[in-house]
């Protein structure tokens, strides 16, 4: 490990969320123009039916402004443009012209003076519906050869592509030989797993507000993790120039993932603002929310085989994923969950099979780790059940055969790969397992009582970005504007979003690093859009602080370049004798020739001076690619406490260990470790978007209080769950950083699983783990 | 529908309005005040998002109708602070990392407040038992408790 010493980066400054306690910050749902309309919209109650006609003529009599199928483009487009164009299906309009996939669905909008009078103007829209089908909720169904088919045909880039069995899109990945290799395992051990839907249960319900501008464009502002792929997106499908279409940056209240794409919400917005030629705001309510997006369930059946001594020697991983309604990425998500699996452990030999499915449901789309908690909760608990048959310890077996330094990660499935450079796994387990009291742990056998404890291990990553030596499926690159001010204060212009992780606050601090500003003197956090920003393809892949700050880094530093020449120019000496630095009780940057610290001049000085001189702004623009996507790793060792009279689990203690290099943000990267610690206990133990197999509605009925989050209560202790960081550096990353956001989701549910099987000797192979379901097995077990 | 005049004092400043007798005081706060903070988490009562003091009370304004509140006093996220000093709670939601997204954050430091000018020694299971109605996705909720137990004490004074 490289040592560094740091002004800024790994302090918490308190500063940096004061718009948020004080309720100043301005999220989309707080924009408002006036003269706005509001906007409502109207969705489908049923899961499949054909649209026969829309007639809104009296919702217009009432002075609403209306859209249905007929007024939408004909455009056929996929809401996520992060994929590359051939690598990307399409298989939706804004509004569907001839028939509906899922409860929810928007099928017409209004708008209209107050929120009121839309929805009056709503109940006067009429629906003709044709045929209506029972829905297809479940996989097998669905893929079932007589099934109705729920696409015809789709677009994959510009080829046609027909849909067969509802089969989305499939996926394949060979290594080696695995027939060879099981041949050589002493033990193979086989079994199925699956997860659940989850709702993102983001804080900031989907929003959007649309100007039409006069000269023909619009500016709009909406919940989003990428503002450039939304202008993009909105160009394309309303034949309006990218230069006229402007999309404001605004903070983001929570997203996980649901913002990724552009919100189906979005181009709805726009398409009224337009027909009315006002300005236009859409909120959506909960319960619309719950009926827009979901995790990515998945079937996995999976076989691994081992030598006596541990050591792997195959892996078959075959995959079932279903969708809903529509494609957004079913195909780079089956690409990522290859690449979550194959990089987990040295299978030496796999085969890799994925299958994506239609059904009459939400869409899925990306939920934090995008297919890497399912999959770890099958391979961890998997490598579990070997260690146990091979007698071996289980932090052993990890060590053993975990994939690390040297070797190869697929950061965004096979077409992203890079060279690990950076790797605390071996500390994570080693130190954790010390932290956890891993060696007083009991097994199964010996617990008594009613109330059992104990303890499960499981280990994850995520990517780091995804960027490879090489361009691969998935388009990533960020870029920035720096300038320095008159008085020696700094802008940073960029596109790159925070979900609330702290992606601007690390972003201000690398720019302070560099320039040696203080941080209170840089601006990042308000005040940019696509047109005063060069490209940020979305902050997802937690890839903020490792690209987009990595871009950020670069662009500070060529703004290094040119302060130091002209600042040379002052001195009357070369810009490599001058030494920047940071003079906190001046509360300004320096430059001093070297080993001469009388003879400085401050920032604010120079700056001045280029200014009244006439020389120029002291500022650079750029985008910058990644070239690696280095794993950022997790370690959870997790206490639980399983009562076996209710079947209600606790978990009184967790150590997690988190490898992310250098930490800029100390405070919140513990933050998003704990936070994602409470939403793993979500998939672990509570949380499931239930359908009716009849109507096609959630059972939940868009309610959050019958689709129950963690609360305070459902947390350990203050003080009860222990973070540490790997001592490590990634030589690739902006001053040594790699990322965590979703990292620290990846294996906790897999450490729950394990953890309740060392309490009561029962595996569950399906999330979540309810009481029902611990109770039933119990049941079974007594033989009761 | 007939309108329904009301004066109250909203942060210290008081407001006279004509509000229709079905009007939600949410509305009212975000829509005609233009006091942002205070946010729309669901509508129904589930989330906390919304919270405000009533008379030093936390209530939901998405469940609060505007007409109710003639008379009365009301404190939003915008009106804790006294100028530009922070109140107590809200330099210990911002020195504990308990503020991630922000968007629960005016409802659970608004709820936060109320608690421990109720009981100012609160236990830890106090805090976490009052707090439960106020949701959030992103912290994990243990920095927010940790920022509520340093304020212990403290309010008092403030």
């Amino acid at each position: 490990m490289e040592k560094q010493q740091f002004d800024f980066i790994g302090k918490s400054f308190d500063i940096k969320n004061i718009g948020k306690a004080t309720g100043k910050e301005i999220y989309t749902c707080d924009v408002n123009i006036p003269g706005q309309l509001y906007a409502v919209v109207l969705r489908s109650p049923f899961p499949h039916a054909e649209i026969k006609k829309i007639d809104y003529s009296q919702a217009e009599k009432m002075g609403a402004i209306c859209i249905s199928g007929d007024d939408v483009p004909d455009i056929l487009y996929n809401e996520r443009i992060v994929s590359i164009p051939e690598k990307t299906y399409r298989d939706r309009t804004v509004l569907p012209k001839d028939k509906v996939r899922h409860v929810g669905e928007a099928v017409a909008a209004c708008a209209a003076e107050t929120e009121e009078e839309a929805f009056m103007a709503l109940k006067k829209i009429k629906v003709e519906w044709g045929k209506k089908w029972r829905p297809l909720i479940n996989l097998d169904k669905a893929m079932d050869p007589d099934a109705l088919q729920i696409y015809d045909h789709v677009y994959l880039g510009e080829e046609r592509v027909d849909i067969n069995n509802n089969i989305a899109c499939e996926r394949n990945v060979d290594v080696g030989d695995i027939e060879e290799g099981f041949k050589e395992a002493d033990e193979i051990v086989e079994r199925t797993f699956s997860t659940q839907r989850v709702y993102h249960m983001q804080m900031e319900t989907k929003s959007a507000v649309c100007v039409p501008e006069a000269d023909g464009g619009i500016t709009v502002w909406t919940t989003s993790q990428g503002i450039h792929n939304v202008r993009i997106l909105l160009g394309n499908i309303f034949n309006i120039p990218l230069s006229k279409v402007n999309v404001k940056r605004t903070t983001l209240g929570g997203s996980f993932g649901s913002s990724i794409q552009m919100n189906s919400i979005t181009p709805i917005c726009v398409a009224l603002a337009l027909k009315a030629k006002r300005s236009v705001k859409l909120v959506t309510t909960r319960e619309e929310d719950i009926y827009d997006h979901s995790k990515y369930p998945l079937k996995t059946i999976l076989k691994i085989g081992a030598k006596k001594d541990g050591t792997l020697t195959a892996a078959h991983c075959r995959v079932w994923v279903e969708i809903g309604g529509h494609n957004i990425q079913a195909y780079p998500y089956l690409g990522c969950v290859a690449g979550w699996f194959a990089s987990l452990y040295k299978w030496k030999n796999l085969k890799y099979e994925g299958t994506a499915v239609y059904t009459n449901k939400v869409p899925s789309c990306a939920m934090q780790g995008y297919g890497n908690p399912q999959i770890n909760f099958a391979v961890e608990s998997l490598i579990d059940i070997l260690a146990e048959k091979l007698d071996m310890d289980p932090i052993e077996i990890r060590l053993k055969n975990y994939v690390g330094k040297g070797d190869e990660f697929w950061g965004q499935g096979p077409t992203v790969r890079s060279i690990i450079r950076s790797c605390g796994v071996e500390e994570m387990l080693i130190e954790g397992s010390k932290l956890a009291g891993w060696d007083k742990r009991t097994l199964p056998s010996k617990k008594k009582g009613d109330i059992r404890r104990g303890i499960g291990v499981a280990r994850g990553f995520h990517t780091s970005g995804t960027g490879g030596p090489n361009p691969g499926e998935v388009i990533d690159y960020s870029g920035a504007t720096i300038k320095i001010n008159e008085d020696g204060s700094v802008d940073v212009l960029t596109a790159l979003m925070d979900h609330g992780g702290g992606t601007w606050d690390a972003g201000a601090k690398v720019v302070a690093e560099v320039l040696k500003v203080p941080y209170s003197k840089v601006s990042i956090y308000s005040g940019v859009d696509t047109r005063t920003t060069v490209f940020d393809v979305n902050t997802h892949a937690t890839r903020g602080v490792y690209c987009g700050c990595g871009a950020i880094k670069y662009v500070a530093e060529k703004v290094k370049e040119i302060l130091l020449n002209y600042a040379a120019t002052l001195f009357k000496d070369l810009p490599e004798n001058l030494e920047l630095t940071c003079n906190e009780e001046l509360g300004q940057a320096v430059i001093c020739p070297r080993g001469i610290p009388q003879n400085y001049m401050t920032l604010g000085e120079i700056a001045e001076h280029a200014h009244i001189t006439s020389w120029g702004t002291i500022a650079h623009t750029a985008t910058l690619r990644q070239k690696n996507c280095p794993p950022c790793f997790i370690t959870h060792f997790v206490e639980v406490e399983v009562n076996t009279k209710t079947g209600e689990i606790k978990v009184p203690r967790a150590v997690i260990m988190g490898d992310s290099g250098t930490i800029i943000n100390p405070d919140l990267w513990e933050g998003q470790i704990i936070g994602a610690f409470s939403r793993g206990l979500g998939f672990s133990l509570l949380e499931e978007t239930k359908y009716d197999l009849n109507n096609g509605k959630l059972e939940c009925n868009g309610m959050i209080t019958d689709y129950k989050i963690p609360t305070t209560i459902d947390m350990p202790k203050v003080g009860s769950i222990t973070v540490r960081s790997a001592h490590t550096y990634e030589p690739t990353g902006p001053f040594g950083a790699k990322g965590m956001g979703e990292a620290a989701l990846s294996s906790v549910g897999s450490a729950v699983a394990i953890a309740i099987y060392n309490a009561i000797g029962i595996r569950f192979y399906e999330l979540p783990i309810t009481p029902e379901k611990v109770l039933k097995a119990l049941k079974e077990k007594e033989g009761r | 529908m007939k309108k329904i005049e009301i004066e109250f004092t909203i942060n210290g400043k008081k407001r006279r309005l004509s509000v229709k007798p079905n009007d939600l005081l949410i509305n009212i706060i975000r829509n005609d005040l233009f006091l942002t903070g205070s946010k729309y988490g669901c509508g129904i009562g589930e989330c906390g998002a919304c919270t405000v003091l009533l008379n030093g009370e936390p209530v939901l304004s998405c469940l609060t109708l505007a007409a109710t509140v003639d008379g009365k006093e009301i404190t939003t996220i915008e009106g804790l602070a006294i100028g530009d000093e922070l109140h107590p709670m809200q330099k210990a939601f911002l020195k504990n990392g308990a503020v991630q997204c922000g968007f629960c954050t005016p409802g659970m430091i608004l709820t936060a407040t109320a608690l421990l000018k109720e009981n100012p020694n609160s236990t830890e299971d106090e805090i976490r038992d009052y707090m439960r109605g106020n949701l959030c996705r992103c912290t994990g909720y243990i920095q927010i408790v940790k920022a509520i137990k340093s304020c212990e004490n403290n309010l008092e004074t403030s």
